[in-house]
């Protein structure tokens, strides 16, 4: 579970604390079996075992009158033996993170300061609360096509991630594309002043990360704080949200369905296979089409075209762009199962990506449709509202079934449910994992699943 | 509110005990698990007979790796009691009894599907899935079930049938009466399912051997004409007053060949599906079948009335044979509990497995409350008189 929370010594101890049952440890997924988590297992193994010999010492002394209370004392160090070094294998981590990771990732960080102040390429960073990675993906599918792009790997959207991007690049890349991956008020900043952008993309503002930022407005405010470190109007932002445009500033570039860059976006058609739509400027209508799914796609896809073709690239470079792109892994990825489809949106994590799910949920017809969610995560003191907000979108796409994850979260989504008068069914399933393995049971030809949002088992 | 518990029979001294497995394991304790409204208690029969019952059983590991050997050293059998309904016991240090609300019977072939476990339900009064006693008896009886089948005028191949005992004794006037029939022909064990035993022949000599062949598994021996330009179709029907066929399934064979256990379980079909082919329970099969709409609906009519003519209720599969050329249906066999249910053809027709289970327990029920209105006992004065 310490790898499970990346090694981060507070989420794994609060996870510790609260966990009622430990026997769902390893459940959904095992030890990764790296040189440092050997070297951690071996460490706990030998301090486990000299605690354990103390504690029979302590006993046997006890026993043979040798030592006071002995046997109660070496009984007591035997039973605590899972308690203590529960707590002490984080010291390690601790250590060497202090001593040997801080320092040495210091110094990495300054150096990929001088990288990207020299580097003359463009620089476009990605910011905001949801759908970093996919407009980053989408950067880099449709501008590769002419341009030479580097892009931040995965989800590595830290400053010690940036850093490590940064040694890697030749310097002869005509566009660097950096996710900001912000987690607490500051680190939007932060990511500024070390990679010193020259675009900004800000993809919309929405609750997460409240338990560091605690407000919304907080989160905007560092989120929008790239903006300032961009020269005037290379700051694009999706305006499609009402939250997003409450917390915009002046100057800021917008786009949303209906217009990008100075198209107008015409055309839209969307279905389980991909999304089509146009964009017109004076007398040229150019037409595209993308594998991927839902209405709210379309800002996204139309900005990236926009963007692409402001920068140099043909509109047919573009159209071949756009007609690479495929859903991202988890991202309202589709399959099909059993003869049904499944939207698995898995990797979503906020209220705006809850929102768009529910409204593909609504916009594409199925004989059945059934949602699937465990609820979101790191909600703090809004959880509550955001779920019963939760539960009242999903009454508002009228699935069929209901599939809810037992968890802190369940009741809130059920009573936004009652206050939106859902009529269908409602499951409350206990063990996640089963439910998933086993999908394949509840559906039939014309289902359709929307699987949204996933919790490891550090988050039940 | 307690729930109830259902019992999932399978295994059984059948030459299907393995294929039996697959279909309780994977379609029906999983989906009645999932149901999240029942008991599963899975009950194994062991190829000697002895019974087993218990949670760990519903495991496919188990089997799968080999260890069902080492758990039924481990465990004393299950035995059954009967009196008020069906109670299963376990026998250790205090025997665990579980009484079983609803029978859910997962076995195929002899032994189980043929009406043997049927019979048992029947005698402890307990509600239970799929055909009743009397059709499964005579659906797995291929001569039976093609007797009631032409006397409800429906057409099916020209056949014979014997006894093995009496071919065996003196063989000719038996093959002097098959002489009737035009080659190629089909022979076959009547009791066994997945074509165990069962051969295609083109002349006398082949017809001997395979005589021999399903004599080694039966005690009767049914020989039926082919049917030239062979499309062959199978049709699952569920319900019981009122059933309804799920999709007309095609088989790919062809007028030259026929699926063999072999084929259809371990080869995964053996053949290439192309692009209409969809990979069904055994990976063999187009969904729907590939004939025209009149054929397609006197298929699903076909079906139905055989359903209907041999008393079928719960679940079933009617295996019907169609000459392409002349239009004309024929009844081949019945299948009262079909491999896995045939969930992946009911998920076609938009039934998930989870519903599939779920409807036929329904069905149990409803069947046993049907009949508990009916007066089984008589009174008279007769044992007066003596």
């Amino acid at each position: 579970m310490l790898q499970a929370s990346e090694y981060q010594s507070l989420p794994y101890l609060s996870w510790w604390w609260r966990t009622k049952d430990y026997s769902r440890v390893m459940h959904r997924r095992s030890l990764d079996r790296t040189k440092a988590a050997r070297l951690l297992v071996a460490a706990m193994y030998m301090g486990m075992g000299v605690q354990i010999a103390v504690a029979v010492a302590c006993i046997i002394a006890g026993a043979y009158g040798r030592l006071d209370g002995g046997i109660y004392f070496g009984l007591g160090v035997l039973l605590l033996t899972p308690i203590i070094w529960a707590h002490i294998i984080v010291l390690p981590i601790v250590l060497v993170r202090l001593i040997i990771q801080r320092p040495r990732q210091a110094a990495l960080i300054k150096e990929s300061r001088q990288i990207f102040a020299k580097h003359k390429g463009l620089k476009i960073a990605i910011a905001g609360s949801y759908g970093k990675t996919s407009m980053k993906e989408l950067l880099v599918t449709v501008l590769s096509q002419k341009l030479n792009v580097a892009a931040t790997p995965g989800n590595k959207n830290v400053t010690v991630s940036h850093a490590y991007f940064a040694k890697r690049l030749t310097g002869q890349e005509d566009v660097v594309i950096i996710e900001y991956g912000e987690g607490a008020p500051g680190d939007v900043e932060l990511f500024s002043a070390y990679t010193q952008p020259t675009h900004a993309v800000i993809t919309g503002i929405a609750p997460a990360h409240l338990d560091q930022y605690k407000t919304v407005s907080a989160a905007a405010k560092d989120i929008f704080s790239v903006a300032s470190a961009v020269p005037k109007g290379n700051t694009y932002v999706n305006i499609s949200t009402e939250l997003t445009r409450e917390f915009a500033p002046e100057g800021i570039v917008g786009f949303d369905s209906k217009q990008a860059l100075g198209y107008s976006i015409t055309g839209i058609n969307m279905t389980i296979q991909g999304t089509s739509f146009a964009l017109t400027k004076d007398k040229t209508k150019i037409h595209f089409k993308s594998g991927l799914v839902g209405l709210h796609q379309v800002p996204v896809l139309a900005f990236v075209a926009a963007f692409a073709l402001q920068q140099g690239l043909t509109p047919q470079q573009v159209q071949a762009g756009m007609e690479a792109t495929k859903p991202y892994e988890h991202r309202m990825q589709p399959y099909p199962l059993a003869g049904a489809w499944v939207i698995d949106d898995t990797y979503n994590g906020n209220l705006e990506g809850i929102r768009a799910g529910t409204e593909l949920l609504s916009q594409l017809s199925a004989k059945r449709k059934i949602y699937v969610t465990p609820g979101l995560v790191d909600q703090g003191h809004e959880a509550q509202r955001v779920h019963q907000e939760i539960g009242q979108l999903i009454t508002k796409a009228s699935p069929d079934i209901v599939v809810l994850m037992r968890n802190s979260t369940t009741a809130a989504i059920q009573k936004g449910l009652e206050l939106g008068g859902y009529r269908g069914n409602v499951r409350i399933e206990d063990d996640p994992l089963e439910f998933y393995q086993n999908l394949d049971q509840f559906v039939a030809q014309g289902d359709l699943v929307l699987m949204q949002n996933d919790w490891t088992d550090n988050y039940a | 509110m307690n729930k109830q518990t259902v019992a999932v029979f399978f295994g059984s001294r059948s030459a299907e005990h393995d294929v039996s497995i697959v279909t309780a394991i994977s379609s029906v304790i999983k989906p009645l698990q999932m149901t999240k409204k029942y008991d599963v208690l899975p009950v194994y029969i062991a190829k000697d007979g002895r019974w087993f019952a218990g949670e760990a059983l519903g495991r496919i590991d188990l089997f799968r790796s080999g260890k069902i050997d080492e758990y039924m050293a481990k465990h004393k059998p299950t035995l059954l009691e009967l009196g008020d309904g069906l109670c299963l016991v376990r026998p250790s240090l205090r025997d665990i009894r579980t009484k079983i609300d609803v029978a859910f019977p997962a076995t195929h072939g002899t032994h189980g599907e043929d009406g043997e476990l049927m019979a048992l339900f029947e005698l402890a009064n307990i509600p239970y899935v799929g055909c009743d006693m009397p059709a499964s008896v005579l659906s797995m009886d291929k001569v039976l079930s093609k007797i009631i089948v032409e006397k409800a005028e429906l057409p099916t191949p020209k056949y014979e049938w014997f006894y093995s005992a009496d071919f065996s004794m003196n063989p000719e006037p038996i093959l002097h009466v098959l002489k009737s029939l035009r080659y190629p022909l089909f022979v076959k064990p009547p009791h066994l399912g997945s074509s165990i035993g069962t051969s295609r022949v083109a002349n006398e000599t082949e017809l001997i051997n395979a005589v021999e062949v399903a004599m080694h598994y039966d005690n009767k021996v049914l020989v039926e004409e082919g049917v030239p330009n062979l499309i062959e179709v199978t049709v699952p029907i569920m319900g019981n007053e009122k059933p309804y066929p799920a999709i007309v399934e095609q088989p790919l064979t062809n007028s030259e060949d026929f699926f063999d256990f072999n084929t259809k379980y371990i080869r995964q079909g053996g053949k290439k599906t192309g692009g209409k082919g969809k990979a069904g329970a055994q990976g063999y099969s187009k969904i729907p079948a590939d004939i025209s709409k009149a054929l397609y609906e006197k298929a699903e009519d076909t079906a139905v009335a055989v359903y209907k003519a041999l008393g079928c209720s719960g679940i079933a599969r009617i295996d019907l044979l169609i000459d392409s050329k002349s239009k004309i249906l024929y009844f081949n066999e019945v299948n009262p509990l079909p491999g896995s249910l045939y969930a992946h053809n009911w998920r076609a027709a938009g039934v998930s497995g989870i519903q599939l289970v779920e409807d036929l327990v329904e069905y149990a029920l409803q069947r046993y409350a049907e009949k508990r209105q009916l007066d089984t006992v008589f009174n008279t004065n007769f044992l007066q008189q003596f």
